[in-house]
């Protein structure tokens, strides 16, 4: 087997895994050494999915002695065709990947060979070879191997500009139901002990300059929505603790994907995707709109609503704080209005010192004013005649459904009567 | 009253100048390409003299009055080689030394957001490109970058890569503005250069091709293919050069 079919395989193996993000970390160039990292992050394609590829993602192996019913690489799936690349080739490929342009670093992962502490070393040799042999400064994703030993963990911390390891399932019931081999502190401990070292190293450089980095761009964890029946509170609130007791900087969030036989029932695809997006949304308000979970939602009201976003959905159940004056509130209540992001926000706060703003401005300054209008007053006026009436709010709120879609729906429904669209529905049948 | 510069950035600072120097009324003057302006048969034209110093002048005028991140906005604004970027940067700085040092913020005056939009425009293309961009490897280890951007993009790529891969020789190449950026492991120097008729790849180049290509088929997740946002997020005016949509 060459290269070429080793990376097919186990790209296809690695592209659940949905973090991609190679931002937060400020590697600084260095004459003689290949690369740096970007603080903002750079995308260098997107694949046919639509989302962005920034770093070379791939599994060292497939092969995995586990076997966890959500995950296409489990020990049962016999269809699957199984690879395991060698740390030079993993070294070559990424550092003429990089070479290229192709990408801004490497995001290591893989399934568990013979046991962790075994894994975790040959993901370790391969980091090391790239900072030490290549001398390669570009960013580098490891993934922790759940079980395996501290001292790995802290050899791979001194190499890696981010480390994640997946907490996979929101519970520890559904773990013990999906993945009864791996357990929940396995996952929660080395995830402390990473924030300890960070801190520490972080102290430590202030004394000392030669301090080396450790996972200076901080680690991200990933669960799947979707497959156990957890409602969207728990979920966010599971983040909330992990951003602020685990100073994690991301949580990813994958909606379940079907692969292989499986004895999880299937949900409904669709709807799994946009609550995906809501669940995204909402962490968004957590980490950048200064919202608690107990805010986003409640225990009346425990799931995200799929036909409005979050913050209108939050704002729907807080009418009376508004509308308000766009001219007179702070920073904090601006970013709590529907149709206002963080950009427009400041924005309006930087314009807002020259003079009073009118809804023309606001306009070009990005306010989204579908969904503004039911919340502000510019100069004590309201926007057009608009009903603030919770109830038939959110009707309004609710995108009207693009005329394609329905006449998509309305060919399926009907597929005899409207048979000419294509050789799907023959008539001859 | 139509001002026309020689197209350089030191041309329309001083065309900025001769306008303020003066008095122009803002509603009744452009400031124009020469070799971009058509005459209109009652029009009145000046034809502005680049003069560095003056340009010189203005620019630090500007730097001291709106500060650095002020001039580097006029400097991608330019960039853009929008038609009427003369006439927008006059407004905006008429309107600018009137509102006083923060004025570039206030997004909400009309003359502001033009250059502002203007400015934005390259920024987003400058930051998208620098992932774009994609160098192959030639015979003799050389590593060269076509490219064909909306925007005069070539000197906002070249820091970026002479950092991040500092230790490789490699050219980017403007196909369209048939100029480029030539890096020997030391120092840049820019200059003249066609499109190349024939180029001999290195050895191994082929390879890494088809893997980069294998590898950005299967990381896709084929129950959530979206054409259309794909699309979105990479233009097709940018497949050209991308080696993994050509096949």
């Amino acid at each position: 087997m060459d290269a070429l079919d080793k990376l097919t395989i186990l790209a296809d193996a690695a592209k659940y895994d949905v973090s991609c993000s190679s931002s937060g970390s400020d590697r600084k160039a260095v004459k003689g050494m290949l690369g740096n990292a970007a603080p903002p992050g750079i995308c260098h394609s997107f694949s046919e999915d639509g989302r962005c590829i920034s770093l070379l993602k791939i599994l060292f192996t497939n092969k995995c002695i586990y076997d966890c019913a959500y995950c296409v690489n489990r020990a049962s799936n016999g269809d699957m065709p199984r690879a395991e690349f060698t740390p030079d080739e993993v070294v070559a490929i990424t550092i003429n990947f990089y070479r290229r342009n192709y990408i801004e670093g490497l995001f290591l992962s893989s399934g568990v060979v013979k046991n962790p502490n075994h894994t975790m070393e040959l993901l370790v040799d391969v980091v090391k070879k790239l900072r030490e042999v290549e001398r390669f400064n570009g960013y580098i994703h490891l993934k922790g191997i759940p079980g395996a030993d501290q001292r790995l963990i802290d050899r791979a911390g001194r190499y890696v500009d981010r480390m994640s390891i997946n907490i996979e399932l929101p519970t520890t019931q559904s773990l013990r139901l999906l993945a009864p081999e791996k357990s929940r502190s396995e996952m929660i401990a080395p995830m402390g002990y990473i924030k300890e070292q960070i801190a520490e190293y972080k102290a430590l450089s202030k004394r000392f300059q030669n301090t080396p980095s450790f996972v200076p761009a901080g680690q991200s964890t990933q669960l799947i929505v979707g497959a156990t029946q957890e409602v969207d509170l728990k979920i966010i609130k599971i983040s909330e603790a992990l951003y602020n007791r685990m100073a994690l900087k991301r949580v990813y969030y994958s909606a379940y994907v079907p692969v292989g036989k499986t004895e999880i029932a299937t949900p409904n695809q669709l709807n799994l995707l946009r609550r995906e997006h809501r669940i995204y949304q909402a962490d968004w308000l957590l980490r950048f709109y200064g919202f608690k979970a107990d805010e986003i939602l409640t225990r009346e009201e425990p799931n995200l609503d799929m036909e409005v976003d979050p913050k209108c959905q939050w704002a729907l159940r807080n009418m009376h704080l508004f509308p308000m004056e766009i001219n007179r509130v702070p920073f904090e209540a601006l970013l709590r209005i529907p149709g206002i992001g963080n950009i427009t926000a400041r924005r309006i706060m930087a314009s807002r010192r020259f003079g009073p703003l009118n809804f023309d401005s606001l306009i070009k300054m990005g306010v989204v004013m579908k969904r503004a209008k039911y919340f502000i007053t510019c100069s004590g006026q309201v926007f057009g005649g608009i009903d603030l009436e919770p109830m038939k709010l959110k009707q309004q709120l609710i995108d009207a459904p693009k005329s394609q879609t329905s006449q998509m729906s309305m060919f399926e429904l009907y597929p005899g009567q409207f048979s000419g669209g294509g050789a799907s529905y023959d008539l001859s049948v | 009253m139509i001002y026309l510069y020689d197209g350089t950035f030191e041309g329309v600072l001083s065309g900025i100048y001769v306008m303020f120097h003066q008095k122009c009324p803002v509603d009744a003057a452009r400031l124009m390409h020469k070799d971009r302006y058509q005459y209109g048969i009652f029009d009145e034209v000046v034809l502005v003299e680049t003069q560095v110093e003056e340009a010189g002048k203005v620019a630090s005028s500007i730097i001291e009055t709106f500060g650095q991140e002020a001039f580097r906005r006029i400097g991608y604004a330019y960039l853009s080689e929008d038609e009427a970027f003369g006439t927008i940067l006059f407004k905006c700085l008429k309107r600018a030394y009137k509102l006083g040092g923060m004025a570039f913020e206030n997004l909400s005056d009309p003359d502001i957001l033009a250059l502002y939009k203007c400015f934005n425009a390259v920024a987003r293309e400058s930051h998208r490109m620098l992932g774009l961009l994609r160098f192959m490897e030639l015979e003799k280890g050389v590593y060269y970058a076509p490219f064909d951007p909306t925007y005069d993009l070539l000197g906002l790529m070249v820091p970026h890569f002479t950092e991040r891969l500092n230790d490789q020789v490699w050219v980017i190449h403007d196909i369209k503005r048939r100029k480029a950026a030539f890096y020997n492991g030391h120092e840049v120097h820019f200059g003249e250069l066609d499109p190349l008729d024939t180029m001999s790849l290195s050895a191994r180049e082929h390879d890494y091709q088809k893997m980069w290509q294998g590898y950005f088929e299967h990381i896709a997740i084929d129950a959530r293919k979206n054409p259309k946002l794909h699309r979105q997020m990479m233009p097709k005016k940018y497949w050209k050069y991308l080696v993994e949509k050509l096949h």
